[in-house]
């Protein structure tokens, strides 16, 4: 950790902000309310990482997902990150939002996260332990130094394709506030 | 000799704003390391606040919600910034005039009127909700903390801060928490409501209201509610030294008599639960009152 390298922190305050106080919110869809309380409370302490649990998007800006996704949960996952300010960062959480997983044939749940929304990062496994989460952080850190940590900005780019793709399964879905306002609300 | 004093005036108006937030800032750090121990966690660092103050400001989005949102934050800021340059700090006592006291319990209403109009504007029900908790709130430690306001005025004769501090600096005995013993008490029970700690952290409590003023808030606009909420409680530490502790010879004596209020609120926050509003309700208009209450009484009657 080089949290307190001064030179290296005067050089680019911002990545020395973005790297080391990701505060997240986590996305308890299923799986995974059983590792990530253990991970920001006492036993595995997440905020000496500088990752915090935020209570609402707003705040946030690292977004775990952690296990299998469904078909409504897609929407409020949508939503969630269209509401996080950039830049944000998106980590996939065990095998089901990488592909199915045991979910792989279900009528209910979605295969792959990535064609919604632009995942930085992926914990394999079923379910991971707690100390992947701290892998995966580390990991962030070295693709935010690298500036590939660029989800949101793929997210911008190819608004289109994510579009098509939840427009498919979530026909009613508001679109985000930078692209148009959406429908029923005037503002 | 006259430039010479308005000078120094101008220089300490000028730096205790950044006094302030610095010891703020830094206080916050040693809470959460602090906390972090007590749960027997090793915690983050204690410069963690301000890598999060760096983090919201160089975010690249700031999402706002209308004038009325941004003008809300700002005046929070404006009204805490302008609270403390009225309170003698150590050797610092930048604007102090007669009735600055008074000023001052004003004053302390601006910056939670500042995020309540900003939390109005973004138009989120548990923004609402957290305004009208922490007015409530408000309503709990304000009529103990006035009534102790007032033993204080009369004990010393005076409404300024400045000269409750003078009447303050004989011996230790002569501390506003031995000569006046259960105002002081009564303040100090009403600390952790003024501080927006638990146990009465229910107005921005993250877990039912999705931290309550605060949920719309991101970017920049979370970074200087957080800077506000810094500098708020440096205000409160510094009033409560004031009052009660002989506020300080030095800076140094100051600080230490701060950390000191600050550690033993942090250890409360650290090992208490949440009250819910109608229990912290019932609990400052009980104890912290009628303490205050007698205190008062005894003052006016000049029993002590």
């Amino acid at each position: 950790m080089d949290r307190a390298e001064i030179l290296k922190t005067l050089k680019s305050p911002a990545k020395w902000g973005q790297k080391y106080s990701l505060w997240a919110v986590y996305f308890c869809t299923g799986c995974g309310v059983v590792e990530i309380p253990p991970v920001i409370t006492s036993r595995w302490d997440a905020e000496r990482f500088g990752v915090l649990p935020m209570a609402t998007p707003r705040q946030a800006n690292l977004f775990l997902i952690t296990g299998y996704v469904s078909v409504k949960t897609l929407g409020a996952i949508i939503r969630t990150y269209d509401q996080m300010p950039n830049p944000k960062y998106v980590v996939g959480f065990g095998s089901c939002p990488v592909n199915g997983g045991m979910y792989w044939d279900s009528y209910n749940t979605i295969k792959h996260l990535d064609k919604y929304l632009p995942v930085d990062g992926w914990i394999a496994g079923c379910m991971p332990r707690p100390e992947a989460i701290f892998v995966a952080v580390v990991h962030l850190w070295q693709m935010i130094d690298k500036g590939i940590a660029t989800g949101y900005e793929r997210y911008k780019d190819n608004y289109e394709y994510y579009q098509t793709n939840q427009r498919a399964i979530l026909p009613h879905l508001a679109k985000f506030a930078g692209a148009e306002a959406a429908p029923g609300r005037n503002s | 000799m006259m430039a010479a004093s308005t000078v120094t005036r101008i220089v300490s108006i000028a730096a205790l704003p950044v006094v302030g937030f610095l010891v703020g800032v830094l206080f916050l750090g040693l809470s959460r390391k602090i906390t972090a121990r007590i749960h027997r966690r090793y915690g983050p660092p204690l410069y963690q606040p301000i890598i999060d103050v760096v983090k919201l400001l160089t975010q690249k989005e700031n999402i706002s919600h209308g004038i009325l949102f941004d003008l809300g934050i700002l005046l929070g800021l404006a009204g805490a910034l302008i609270t403390m340059v009225f309170i003698p700090a150590g050797g610092l006592r930048p604007l102090s005039a007669s009735g600055d006291f008074l000023v001052v319990l004003y004053l302390m209403l601006l910056s939670p009127l500042g995020v309540a109009l900003a939390a109005g504007a973004s138009e989120n029900p548990n923004a609402s909700i957290g305004v009208s908790r922490k007015f409530i709130l408000a309503l709990g430690y304000e009529v103990p903390f006035l009534m102790a306001a007032l033993a204080v005025m009369t004990r010393f004769q005076t409404t300024s801060l400045l000269e409750v501090v003078s009447c303050q600096e004989g011996s230790v005995l002569d501390w506003g928490v031995f000569v006046l013993p259960l105002p002081a008490v009564a303040t100090f029970l009403i600390l952790p409501a003024m501080l927006g700690i638990r146990p009465f952290d229910f107005a921005g409590a993250p877990q039912e209201i999705a931290s309550g003023p605060m949920v719309e808030l991101g970017g920049k606009y979370l970074a200087f509610a957080a800077i506000q909420g810094a500098l708020h409680t440096y205000v409160v530490l510094a009033l409560f030294v004031d009052l009660f502790l002989g506020g300080g010879a030095s800076m140094l004596t100051f600080l230490a008599k701060m950390l000191a209020v600050f550690f033993v609120g942090v250890c409360i926050n650290a090992v208490l639960p949440r009250f819910r509003v109608e229990q912290g309700l019932r609990y400052l208009w009980k104890w912290p009152t009628i303490l205050a209450f007698f205190g008062l009484l005894i003052v006016a009657l000049r029993l002590e």
